[in-house]
């Protein structure tokens, strides 16, 4: 990187290199090594040569060359229903009405008789897995995609299966996945932030834990972006010069000789030079955000494809963040929980309508663009939902006897690119769709099996605090190799 | 698992030399060590290693049980020994394969019982000893006595100062010990800072302010020889002191005015929180001597009143943390943090799932501490503290006050005692309903009239368990409640009998007439018909209580206390005493939905009517969101892997046993905060006074000498200086705990006072400069950087103290530390800039360099506004000629002249930037200099 050449030579005028003090990599983790041109980027030997001893953790790259270096997380918040998306249970209609024979499980609210999906399923590509009428052109990419039927949380509540889905821990303040990933991997491009995530039109349900950094530093934090926006100065703040560019060089020229005066003055300090650095990468970064997140720069073809409407947009805009090396960008469909569908499961079919076809666009074009096999896409929600009818209640104004409870106890996730095997199912729920019966798959287990895709392994990537290493799986997890190409 | 205590290595080892020695008494044909191996490796180990190493191995321990060293097999779990080896078939290991206890199988199902051959080979086995080949010793045994000479936990010892080389140097104590410790390297300290360096640092240091024009002239100036030692004086008498100290006390503490993520209507703020914040900064400045400041966050609502109950205020200590939505254990365990870490420097919640790792704390003194916080609550409205004032607008706020608080009183109290006495009448319903069991706790939801509460459920649960099986009237339960279901009407029939025919038990337990009475009259079949006798039972009494007090309350005569009948009154007791399981809180009725939905919707609109009112700060009374004792004290018991479902043995409300010396005595004021402040700044505590003077040496130089500030324990760094700190923590309590007095040994030692300059062959040898042999050079943290900001635009408000202003506002002038803290939605420059995480305690701040932080600088609008405020600042425009007015600029930014170089860039810079034509809000040339000004490094860094 051009722009490290000051750090680089007065350094090495100054003084010998030396190892990084732990304090160092902390400070620095925000921009990653590659910033500063003392090491080169982290995917390569180097990443492998630094120390990852117990009590010296920072970004010191994966543990092993990992398939997919970045994630796109679709995030189908309030809990779509398995039996109406990617989990056909055609059982459902033999009992439609009655008691199930296996009785209801536990669930949030009461729910009743057996409740068949009214969307039809059908098969789709070589692996013929079948997909309901809710998600054709998803469907159309299902020989690229995984599809999870055992997924497994704890809780049939929001908060604590969104901070587990996220962070790995349903109740304490604990790093979410993506602070998790920044703070191991680094950022591929430090002119944007390494961890993005999008929610059009608020926050949703437990507001900015879902992307917090926890005990981590703040840096790691996920940027939100309101994606309701289409302007690129309302989505992200601070972008815009109080001087014009012209002016702004200028500007900087004059703030660094100053800082060069007084980097003289006070002779070898990383610290300083690594600041003056930050004013330059935020100089570049103004141009290089806005260009990232202006969909307005894609062809017309690519635009169609994705289609129009919110949804479309913040999911290009996706596409477009990890093409440029973003890590992590979470994708939320809505404030609060618009897949909470109690009172009525047709509301799934205008949700699905908002993005689907974004979705199927994102799978192709990623793949155009040879960026698949390195881009791990994951689609869901904090749980599923309940394959039998939620009664109504008064008390919180479900008359309708049209939906579905939340469900925890099995529930589909998809996973397609950064090394996933295409076109297979793995796991089962039993009969009616209510609980997984073969390989249930625990939140903890796809934790441990994303981080496995990015080349870390969840039982070595850890953080010491508060007395002890913590890790995103705690003390759980399993790589499901099942999975993985 | 690397830990054994030594608790446990005792009994442990006392345990294997009592079994060894049964072993050659009793076993009658002694096979060979070589034959019991070959045996344990055939028949036994694989059994194990398929079977049990998954959940009670190296990687997992359920229970806390592991299964694959002897010791740890004749250790046990959290439930106690898994072997007996001199009763073999009494084991509860071959109890729990041969699935003979419903509750306990093991392995569990799905994989199922094991093969008959399989239980047999584990049955010999124990009954040879449970013989493991002799080179498997327990992991951990040997450094499980490493915390008895760890550091921190040895007591704190007078030091002598070391003699020094450079006798000149020291201006204190503390510069024989880290001088001492360079010349034993070879090593000089750095030369003195110069004057204005040091009024800088100082000012920066003890105010978080810069200091003004005037003030560094006047020091640089001054030529008596303690002029150091007045200016200290004179920034340490400043009220501005307790800003800046108090907020690395919130930091400690963390401290927000919002309750983190709420669910439905729930109040989401703290109103008062900003009165602990006021606390703090007032004890900093008052001096108010450390060990007082710990009692009083711990229980001022237990020390005598002063003057004024201000200081009820400190509780916000414990209070003032994230709430969970509600859930009580977190709410717990998050006190336990902020006391443990935050005043000890241990880790203590690790305790919470399983004794600790490294440090010498025990899952049972975790719980030990929780019983002493589940045994307070907040007042339903946060306490009044001082006075009201006497003013038209208070009076106006206290008369709306009193109308919205009797609507509450009138309504509330009287659904709380109709939800209690519902609770008494259906006794029966949920003693049926607990004979299900616990489940794991769910986000409580409205609910319907008539529904169970299974929180209810769980209070009884938990009572059954509590009052064990000698209990007059809930023994017979017990003796019920240990038949097999399937022989259960032959052996109520044995259980029955027995009550009638002398056993040889010379004093057999009492057991209540009623009950007696009705189980010989109604012989049960099932748990459940016990559970209805017992219902109808206490149905009764309560229907017979009830209206005794109606008929006494018609006759006007005095309140009953208790029924004649002293026997029907020990039944009456279990609905109507303090501890009874239907005894819920009127808080807790409400935080956990236990109102039907109308009636809970009702209160809830009530409260917030009043809620809504406390929210005007600005002219309502303070209040402290303060704690009180519960009338009956918690009886804590273990939660076996920290789950509240599986409640295991009873512990005391007591102190941590590693800093008990041995003399450890349970609470015995009420729920022992009180004794617990007590304990933690006892004389003998070794951690206390060492873990605040290294937080106070910590921000004057950038690292403690403990690297670790939160974390004392074996997994903690060591001191770089250990006589030092203890030096220090032995002459902080000598005198006084004073830190006003700390802070002067410190600064008016050479150490502190030495110049922050590079010295190439040093850092090479010591690149983190744990020596000291120069003084740190320190970025401002964001308090800092921003009320300096404020100062160069001329605009800061120094006034102090009141309720939380919004740091986004662009009105907003005061200084940082009286921001508003929205622990759910933090501005988002707070974690940009470092700022510390309210969502638990905070050991130190993370020191990040980022582009975010360029950008906001750069351009934000907060930014822009300053600039223009400090470009239009009366002494900078009055300025005609622009050099002096660049030099003046300059000054008033970074406290010095400018060089030749610096005035001719910035004279530069103006001469060839746009003047004319700039659109609308675009800062103009001298806006942009002055805006350049406070992005230089220089502003930022403090040498």
């Amino acid at each position: 990187m051009s722009s490290s050449k000051l750090t680089g030579s007065d350094c090495a005028a100054t003084g010998p290199a030396r190892p990084f003090s732990r304090r160092e990599l902390l400070s620095r983790s925000g921009m990653g090594l590659a910033a500063l041109a003392l090491a080169p980027m982290l995917d390569g030997e180097a990443a492998r040569a630094a120390p990852r001893a117990g009590d010296s953790p920072g970004p010191a790259g994966p543990h092993f060359p990992g398939k997919a270096k970045r994630i796109i997380h679709l995030f189908m918040n309030g809990g779509p229903s398995q039996v109406d998306t990617f989990d056909p249970k055609p059982a459902l209609e033999k009992y439609a009405g009655r008691e199930l024979p296996s009785g209801n499980l536990q669930t949030e609210r009461r729910t009743g008789a057996a409740f068949p999906s009214p969307f039809k399923f059908q098969k789709y590509g070589q692996s013929g897995i079948e997909v309901s009428e809710l998600f054709p052109r998803v469907a159309e990419n299902i020989d690229d995609i995984a599809v999870i039927r055992s997924m497994v949380a704890d809780i049939p509540n929001h908060e604590p299966s969104l901070l587990l889905m996220n962070c790995g821990e349903a109740r304490l303040p604990r790093p979410s996945m993506g602070s998790w990933l920044t703070y191991g991997l680094g950022s591929e491009n430090q002119n944007l932030p390494g961890f993005v995530a999008m929610c059009p039109g608020g926050l949703p349900i437990q507001g900015a834990q879902n992307w917090q950094s926890g005990f981590l530093p703040g840096v790691h934090q996920g940027t939100y972006i309101n994606t309701q926006h289409a302007e690129v100065e309302q989505l992200i703040a601070h972008i815009k010069s109080n001087l014009g560019a012209q002016r702004q060089r200028r500007q900087l020229d004059l703030l660094l000789a100053f800082n060069r005066e007084h980097l003289d003055r006070s002779q070898n300090d990383r610290e300083l030079e690594s600041r003056i650095q930050s004013f330059e990468l935020a100089y570049r970064m103004q141009s290089a955000a806005a260009e990232a997140f202006d969909v307005s720069r894609e062809p017309q073809h690519v635009l169609d494809m994705y289609g129009s409407g919110t949804q479309a947009r913040q999911i290009l805009i996706a596409r477009r963040l990890v093409e440029r090396g973003v890590r992590f960008v979470q994708v939320w469909h809505g404030a609060q929980q618009p897949w909470d569908s109690h009172n009525d499961i047709n509301d799934h079919a205008k949700l699905a309508r908002e993005c689907d076809q974004a979705i199927g666009a994102l799978l192709k074009d990623l793949k155009q663009r040879g960026l698949l096999d390195e881009t791990l896409v994951i689609w869901g929600g904090e749980f599923g939902r309940t394959p039998t009818v939620e009664l109504p209640n008064p008390l919180i104004g479900n008359a309708k006897t049209n939906g579905r409870d939340h469900n925890h106890y099995g529930f589909s996730m998809w996973l397609a690119g950064g090394g996933v095997k295409g076109g297979i199912t793995y796991g089962a729920t039993d009969e009616f769709g209510f609980q997984a019966v073969e390989n249930p798959m625990h939140v903890h287990d796809l934790h441990a099996t994303i981080l496995h895709l990015l080349g870390l392994d969840h039982e070595r990537f850890t953080f010491p605090y508060a007395g002890r290493d913590f890790r995103l799986t705690d003390v759980h997890g399993r790589v499901v190799k099942e999975l993985i190409a | 698992m690397k830990q054994t205590l030594g608790l446990v290595l005792t009994v442990l080892c006392g345990c294997l030399s009592a079994v060894d020695a049964q072993d050659v008494r009793e076993a009658p044909i002694e096979p060979s060590p070589a034959m019991k191996a070959e045996f344990f490796e055939r028949q036994v180990r694989p059994v194990l290693a398929e079977h049990c190493f998954a959940c009670h191995g190296a990687g997992k321990q359920q229970s806390g049980l592991r299964l694959d060293s002897r010791s740890a097999v004749i250790k046990g779990g959290e439930n106690g020994p898994v072997v007996d080896l001199r009763n073999p078939p009494a084991s509860r290991l071959l109890k729990a394969i041969g699935y003979e206890d419903a509750e306990l199988q093991m392995p569990p199902v799905p994989e199922g019982k094991l093969p008959a051959a399989a239980i047999a080979a584990l049955g010999k086995w124990i009954e040879q000893g449970a013989f493991w080949p002799a080179d498997e010793r327990s992991p951990g045994a040997s450094a499980g006595e490493a915390w008895k000479t760890h550091w921190s936990f040895r007591p704190i010892r007078p030091q002598p100062i070391p003699a020094v080389g450079a006798v000149d140097w020291p201006q204190s104590p503390i510069d024989g010990f880290v001088l001492a410790k360079l010349e034993a390297q070879g090593m000089q300290p750095s030369e003195r800072a110069e004057r204005a360096t040091l009024i800088r640092r100082a000012t920066f240091d003890l105010i978080g302010l810069p200091p003004s024009d005037d003030e560094v002239a006047a020091f640089v100036n001054d030529p008596v020889p303690d002029a150091f030692a007045k200016l200290v004086d004179r920034l340490l008498d400043s009220p501005h002191y307790g800003e800046r100290w108090g907020r690395y006390w919130l930091d400690v503490a963390r401290y927000a005015d919002t309750k983190g993520y709420v669910r439905l209507q729930e109040e989401r703020r703290f109103h008062y929180a900003f009165t602990y914040r006021d606390y703090v900064i007032r004890a900093f400045n008052e001096d108010l001597p450390y060990d007082r400041f710990v009692v009083e966050q711990l229980a001022a609502d237990q020390l005598p009143p002063g003057p004024d109950n201000r200081s009820l205020a400190a509780l916000g200590f414990l209070t003032l943390g994230r709430q969970f939505t509600g859930n009580r254990h977190d709410i717990i365990d998050d006190r336990i943090d902020v006391v443990a870490r935050g005043l000890l420097g241990l880790t203590v919640t690790c305790a919470r799932c399983h004794d600790h790792k490294y440090d010498p704390i025990p899952t049972a003194d975790y719980y030990s501490l929780y019983g002493v916080f589940a045994s307070s609550e907040e007042p339903t409205l946060p306490s009044l503290i001082g006075k009201a004032a006497a003013d038209a607008a208070t009076e106006a706020f206290q008369r709306e006050f009193a109308t919205r608080k009797q609507l509450l009183d009138d309504y509330e109290p009287k659904q709380y005692a109709a939800l209690v006495n519902e609770f008494r009448a259906r006794s029966a319903d949920y003693l049926v309903k607990s004979l299900e069991g616990r489940v794991p706790p769910q986000q409580p939801l409205p609910i319907a009239a008539g529904e169970i509460r299974q929180v209810v459920v769980e209070r009884w649960i938990e009572y059954l368990e509590r009052i064990g099986k000698h209990h007059p009237v809930f023994g017979p339960w017990h003796a019920f409640a240990a038949l097999k279901p399937d022989e259960f009407a032959a052996g109520a029939a044995a259980v029955i009998a027995g009550w009638t025919t002398p056993s040889g038990d010379p004093q057999p337990p009492r057991i209540q007439a009623g009950v007696k009475n009705h189980f010989i009259a109604h012989p049960p079949r099932s748990m459940a018909d016990v559970a209805r006798g017992y219902g109808e039972l206490l149905g009764a009494v309560h229907q017979r209580w009830q209206s005794l007090l109606a008929s006494t309350t018609a006759a006007g005569s005095g309140a009953l206390e208790r029924l004649s009948d002293a026997e029907a009154d020990e039944v009456r007791q279990v609905l109507y005493a303090a501890d009874s399981p239907v005894a819920v809180s009127p808080q807790e009725a409400l935080s956990q939905y236990l109102y039907d939905a109308p009636i809970n919707d009702e209160i809830v609109r009530r409260r917030n009517a009043i809620n809504q009112h406390l929210a005007q700060t600005a002219v309502a009374p303070p209040r402290a969101h303060a704690l009180i004792e519960l009338g009956v004290p918690y009886e804590p018991r273990i939660f076996v892997r920290g789950n509240p479902t599986r409640p295991g043995r009873l512990v005391p409300r007591q102190f941590l046993e590693v800093l008990s010396h041995g003399s450890r005595k349970p609470f015995t004021m009420g729920g022992g905060r009180f004794d617990l402040a007590q304990a933690i700044v006892s004389r003998d505590n070794p951690l206390t006074a060492r873990v605040a003077v290294n937080r106070v040496w910590a921000h004057h130089f950038g690292s403690g000498l403990v690297r670790s500030p939160s974390n004392f324990g074996l997994r903690g760094e060591v001191p770089t200086h250990p006589e030092l700190l203890d030096y220090l923590a032995g002459r902080f309590m000598d005198e006084g705990w004073s830190i006003k007095k700390l802070h002067r040994w410190i600064m008016l030692s050479s150490v502190y006072q030495q110049a922050s300059q590079d010295r190439a062959d040093y850092r090479a040898r010591d690149p983190e400069n744990r020596l000291l042999w120069k003084m740190n050079r320190r970025r401002l943290d964001f308090e800092a950087l921003r009320d300096a900001l404020l100062t160069a635009a001329g605009r800061l408000d120094r006034s102090l103290g009141g309720p939380g202003i919004d740091l986004g506002s662009a009105a907003a002038n005061r200084r940082t530390v009286y921001g508003l803290i929205d622990r759910q939605d933090l501005p988002g420059m707070l974690p940009t800039f470092d700022f510390a995480s309210p969502d638990a305690h905070s050991p130190e701040r993370y020191s990040t360099t980022v582009p975010q932080q360029a950008l906001f600088l750069m351009n934000s609008p907060l930014l822009a506004e300053l600039a223009r405020s400090f470009a239009a600042r009366a002494d900078v425009t009055s300025i005609g000629n622009p050099s002096d007015r660049v030099a003046h600029m300059i000054r008033t930014a970074w406290g010095r002249a400018p060089t030749e170089g610096e005035t001719k860039l910035s004279l530069k810079f103006i001469e060839r930037d746009q003047t004319t034509g700039l659109p609308a809000g675009m800062l103009n040339a001298w806006e942009a200099l002055a805006q350049t000004l406070l992005l230089a490094n220089e502003f930022m860094y403090v040498e």
